[in-house]
């Protein structure tokens, strides 16, 4: 009996199954390492990438290229993402990650072709990982976070791949100072370094490189309200921080007003006036030398704090407002009548407006204890200056993780050879049995990759470096690892070249479980629909004002 | 009834009927079924499902992957629904109901095939359910008093197997049974519960799966409104709201007519003065921890400052529900009184020993400790990325579900097709006591139940035909004890699957018995399928 076909499935949906998933997800890891592969070491080269709106990044950093990189496959956006918390996370290595995934994917090509079932593979991949750590917990060894000399090396030694090694101690000693400042001791815990909150990078094309330095203190881009008439230079000055306006707003109601008069219309302005004035003569009172809102201020109300003398800048954002808060030690005040003595900021030694090239810049520096900070970087181009700051971002994430567990292992490709090295042992050794045990070594074996392309990068005969490095190994000697710059086998140790504990673990944990996942994968069906979500639901209703919109301000009808 | 179609019946589509449709359905079902027949089991694997956007989805729950797959066709939509009901009512069992049912099916649709009538096939396939749960209950399922402590982290553990933090089973099962004990709640009926929706699952990337941790207390993923408010507040009394801490501000397009320009700035004052006192009222009764899942302007903050609270605004409604829930706290939606005033009655307010912020990865979270209701718990979920992370969360949620049920039922059977072998050897033997028709649809039933160990066996890459065979000789002989031997998929070998530890909650697989065969009769019923053309829109060619 013949009959109709079924379709189960809409038949726009495209499904692979089976081996060829397998094998295409390996292909896409492989493929998203390829473009990173360049990028380690010391001699790593630079991508130049153009966006679709012409605009060009130049990097080194395996986030930043892959970020703007748009890929369709699937797999090989879970490995994207894979950069990105590696970023979040400890925000150095994210190449290393990349690359060190898309090996483990590929290492476990050769068994899945022997049917090795994928579970078995996994297990054995989440054992080694396991046994991974503990080699590289061994291999760590505690530094003193006081010694700024050891510091500067370490940091320097992670971000000698990039662009800015050029530039000696300058960038370490940057990212130094920043964490130093914005590090807040918490009794009994850990301390708190909150770089995304408190350390703000500011980027002025211009002057040299050399001219970049951490500030005690804030900068932004901005000028007092009325150049010439409000002083551009106070020496420690009192700051008031406010998050209101200090011009007429309207309230939220809509209040229409009928005028039968026609002074009524002169007492409605005046009025506007009075609230203006009062509101200034608040804030006169305190004797503040300096206003700043993160909101407006009218001409009118400049006018009349220029008259007391007080030097106001507006629409300020809320995070340099909350930084500058924390260097000056004020409280952001949000009704001006309610502001108080305490809340005024005494803490910062000089406020300053500079021209700087084309654009004035507003300095609150020299703070007693700032606690918060801005990175002024100064270069040639927008470009250069992008990248410094990436590396700088790099640098701070290596100095901060430092601090935070003081702990390092020997870079160069040594770790992951004395890791390879131990994992090769402990499965001879009986630990590992069955048909787990070939997965198991390949992960070791996987591990090889980084002192590979660190040598393949520099332009060193690869096979015979990773022997010779293998043999050094052999002998007991873990901390040796590959000179990235000339490609000799050397001890990493007398070398200083050395990487936070912190990163190299979580490179680990994170390219081990990444592959995991997309091994476990059999199936792909892709162009499915998104289900439209809230799409329809009361898409009819009229809605009502909730009040979820803060930021409209409604008009007064006319 | 050849010849009469057309001018008697118009149909603007198609129409299929009779075995056409049957088969048709059977065919849609097993289609089904066998995309998901691979996700099956301890050595199952995982599917990819990737949306026209691009967004993808990495799942081994059988209820997820349906959901997103997008079945088209009217049958296999059914079974959909079924695996989203196991869901629901279970947790766990998603993807085995969807593979049972549509092996009932296809096994009735050849038996009516082979002229028996499908009321018939019917009624044996009823008569064998009721059987079977029958069976399960009083023969198979164990007390679980009599297994010792560790038979929820078994359970744990065994729903757990199949997913992708299997290979870390010991690790979360701990965690997912001490989840769960902890929010044990007895009600005043002396009834104990244990309300999965009060354990709170956060994710955040970066480290590894294993430095997941349990934290006490209930987490909410956000910040404190203002940086000036404490970090940390102890004997916390907590204000959920549902209103806005904003300027006040009429509903509706409410407008005000004043004709004296005196009372505009009045009307303006009155406005931040509301919202002032409203606060007042609030922090006068006692709260020092203000949740409110509505906006609080920048202006209304300072109050909260000065006054120590810790506020915190847009929090998910969800949450505050469930914070409100584990703190006694009951969520305001207006301070309004009988009275015509304004007030807030400190019977609202809830309380928790701490309420703190925290630094999690690159996120502040507000953890709410040891509330005065329930004993709120937090998984954090580490993990490399999103996709690992949605997946985990889901497999963390299947087995909460499974030590929910083994709690609160406190029967369990053994796990790796132990049931579905001796439930086989049970019907048959019924089967053949009885003289009717249903007798062949029964027979047909307890072989339906084969397909769960054999998928099983083939997902493992054993040989099949010979470990169900070898699994339902050991259930022949053993029929009259207890009947424990399932399958040991790594080793290939048939076992006492209670001392291997791998158990499931009795009600798990009752329900998957009932629903799987509800749904095939449901199917098999259909002998007519009339499917209309859209209509042509108007404008349309």
């Amino acid at each position: 009996m013949m009959q109709a076909p079924v379709t189960v499935l809409q038949t726009n949906t495209r499904r692979d199954t089976g081996k060829k998933a397998q094998y295409g997800n390996i292909l896409a890891a492989k493929a998203v390492a390829d473009i990173v592969r360049t990028t380690l070491g010391p001699r790593a080269m630079l991508k130049m990438l153009l966006d679709a709106n012409g605009g060009i990044v130049l990097t080194n950093d395996g986030n930043a290229i892959l970020r703007e990189i748009d890929v369709s496959h699937p797999a090989a956006k879970s490995i994207i993402e894979l950069s990105r918390t590696q970023d979040e996370a400890v925000g150095d290595g994210t190449t290393s990650v990349i690359i060190l995934a898309g090996e483990m994917l590929a290492a476990a090509e050769p068994f899945l072709e022997r049917n090795l079932h994928p579970t078995v593979i996994i297990r054995a991949y989440m054992r080694a990982l396991e046994d991974a750590l503990r080699l590289v917990d061994a291999a760590a060894f505690p530094i003193d976070v006081q010694d700024r000399d050891q510091m500067l090396k370490i940091v320097n030694s992670c971000i000698g791949t990039k662009f800015t090694q050029r530039l000696g101690n300058l960038v370490a000693d940057l990212a130094l100072d920043a964490v130093q400042l914005v590090k807040v001791d918490v009794p009994g815990g850990t301390p708190e370094i909150d770089l995304k909150k408190w350390a703000k990078v500011e980027k002025i094309p211009g002057a040299s490189l050399e001219d970049s330095r951490v500030l005690r203190g804030v900068m932004f881009e901005k000028d007092v309200v009325v150049p010439g008439r409000m002083r551009r230079k106070i020496a420690n000055p009192r700051i008031l921080l406010l998050d209101c306006p200090l011009e007429y707003k309207k309230g939220e109601n809509q209040t229409n007003v009928e005028l039968a008069k026609e002074e009524d219309w002169a007492a409605l302005l005046k009025l506007e006036e009075d609230w203006v004035a009062r509101t200034c003569a608040q804030i006169a009172a305190l004797k503040p030398d300096l206003v700043i809102t993160e909101k407006g201020l009218s001409d009118l109300a400049a006018h009349y704090l220029t008259k007391a003398g007080i030097s106001a800048i507006r629409r300020l954002r809320k995070t340099d407002n909350n930084r500058i808060a924390r260097a000056a030690g004020a409280t952001i005040v949000s009704r001006p009548d309610e502001a108080t003595e305490r809340d005024i900021g005494t803490g910062a030694g000089l406020f300053e407006v500079r021209k700087i090239g084309d654009e004035f810049w507003t300095f609150i520096v020299d703070c007693e204890d700032p606690k918060a900070c801005s990175i002024v970087l100064r270069g040639a181009s927008k470009d250069v200056l992008n990248e410094v700051e990436r590396n700088l971002h790099d640098a701070m994430g290596v100095a901060r993780n430092v601090v935070l567990d003081p702990r390092l292992v020997p870079g160069g490709g040594a770790v992951e050879m004395a890791v390879s090295h131990g994992l090769a042992e402990l499965s001879t050794a009986g630990g590992v049995l069955g048909n787990e045990q070939a997965a198991y070594r390949a992960v070791g074996a996987a591990l090889e990759v980084i002192p590979r392309t660190l040598a393949s990068n520099c332009g060193a005969n690869v096979i015979r470096t990773i022997s010779k490095l293998r043999a050094a190994h052999a002998e007991k000697s873990s901390s040796f690892g590959i000179n990235g710059n000339t490609g000799k086998v050397e001890d990493m140790r007398e070398l200083g070249v050395w990487e936070p504990y912190e990163v190299k673990a979580q490179t680990l944990k994170t390219a081990v479980e990444a592959a995991t996942l997309l091994l476990r994968i059999d199936d792909i069906v892709s162009g499915l629909k998104k289900r439209g979500g809230g799409g329809g639901k009361g898409g009819g209703v009229p809605q009502v004002d909730s009040g979820e919109n803060v930021d409209s301000e409604h008009m007064l009808q006319e | 009834m050849s010849g009469a179609s057309g001018p008697q019946l118009h149909i603007n589509g198609d129409r299929t009927s009779g075995q056409d449709v049957r088969t048709q359905n059977t065919t849609a079902v097993l289609a089904v079924a066998n995309i998901l027949k691979s996700s099956l089991g301890p050595v199952g694997l995982d599917k990819m499902l990737v949306d026209d956007i691009g967004d993808v989805t990495i799942s081994n729950d059988g209820a997820t992957i349906l959901k997103l797959l997008e079945v088209e066709h009217p049958a296999a939509k059914i079974l959909v629904d079924l695996a989203d009901l196991q869901d629901q009512e279970v947790g766990d069992g998603t993807t085995s109901v969807v593979i049972f049912a549509s092996e009932l099916l296809k096994r009735g649709n050849d038996l009516v095939r082979s002229k028996i009538h499908p009321t018939s096939i019917l009624s044996g396939f009823r008569l064998a359910m009721r059987e079977a749960c029958k069976y399960v209950e009083e023969n198979l399922a164990i007390s679980t008093d009599t297994l010792g402590k560790d038979t929820l982290l078994n359970a744990a553990r065994t729903a757990m197997s199949s997913k992708i933090v299997g290979s870390e089973a010991d690790f979360f099962g701990n965690i997912v049974v001490e989840a769960v004990t902890s929010v044990k709640t007895t009600s005043e009926q002396g009834k104990t519960k244990y309300p999965v929706s009060a354990i709170n699952i956060l994710k955040a990337h970066g480290k590894s799966l294993k430095d997941s941790q349990l934290l006490d207390g209930y987490a909410l993923n956000l910040g404190r409104a203002a940086q000036g408010m404490p970090k940390r507040v102890e004997g916390a009394r907590i204000a959920c709201l549902d209103m806005n801490l904003q300027k006040a501000r009429m509903h509706m397009g409410v407008q005000v007519l004043v004709s004296d320009p005196a009372e505009l700035e009045k009307i303006r004052e009155r406005e931040s003065d509301i919202t002032r006192e409203r606060i007042q009222k609030i922090i006068d009764a006692g709260a020092n921890v203000i949740l409110t899942t509505k906006g609080i302007d920048d202006m209304s903050l300072k109050y909260f400052v000065e006054a120590g609270a810790i506020a915190c605004r847009r929090v998910p409604k969800e949450d505050l529900k469930r914070v409100a829930r584990a703190t006694g706290a009951s969520i305001v939606m207006t301070l309004a009184d009988m009275e015509g005033q304004e007030s807030f009655d400190a019977v609202n307010l809830g309380s928790a020993e701490e309420v703190a912020e925290e630094t999690v990865s690159d996120n502040d979270v507000i953890m709410v400790r040891r509330p005065r209701n329930t004993r709120a718990v937090t998984v954090l979920l580490r993990g490399a990325n999103d996709y690992l992370l949605d997946e985990v969360d889901r497999s963390l949620h299947d087995a909460f579900c499974i030590v929910k049920r083994v709690l609160e039922s406190g029967r369990v059977v053994p796990g790796g097709g132990a049931v579905e072998a001796a439930l086989n050897v049970y019907l048959e033997n019924f089967a053949t006591t009885l003289g009717s028709r249903e007798q062949l649809a029964i027979a047909e039933f307890a072989d339906a139940l084969l397909i769960i160990p054999k998928t099983l066996a083939v997902n493992a890459a054993k040989d099949a035909t010979e470990l169900v065979a070898k699994l339902r000789a050991y259930h022949f002989t053993a029929q009259k004890h207890l009947a424990k031997f399932g399958l040991d998929l790594i080793e290939g070998t048939v076992r006492d699957n209670v001392d291997a530890g791998v158990l499931e909650p009795a009600l798990s697989k009752l329900k998957i018995i009932q629903f799987a065969t509800e749904a095939a009769i449901t199917i098999l019923r259909i002998d007519d399928l009339i499917r209309l053309a859209p209509e042509p829109e108007e404008g349309e060619e």
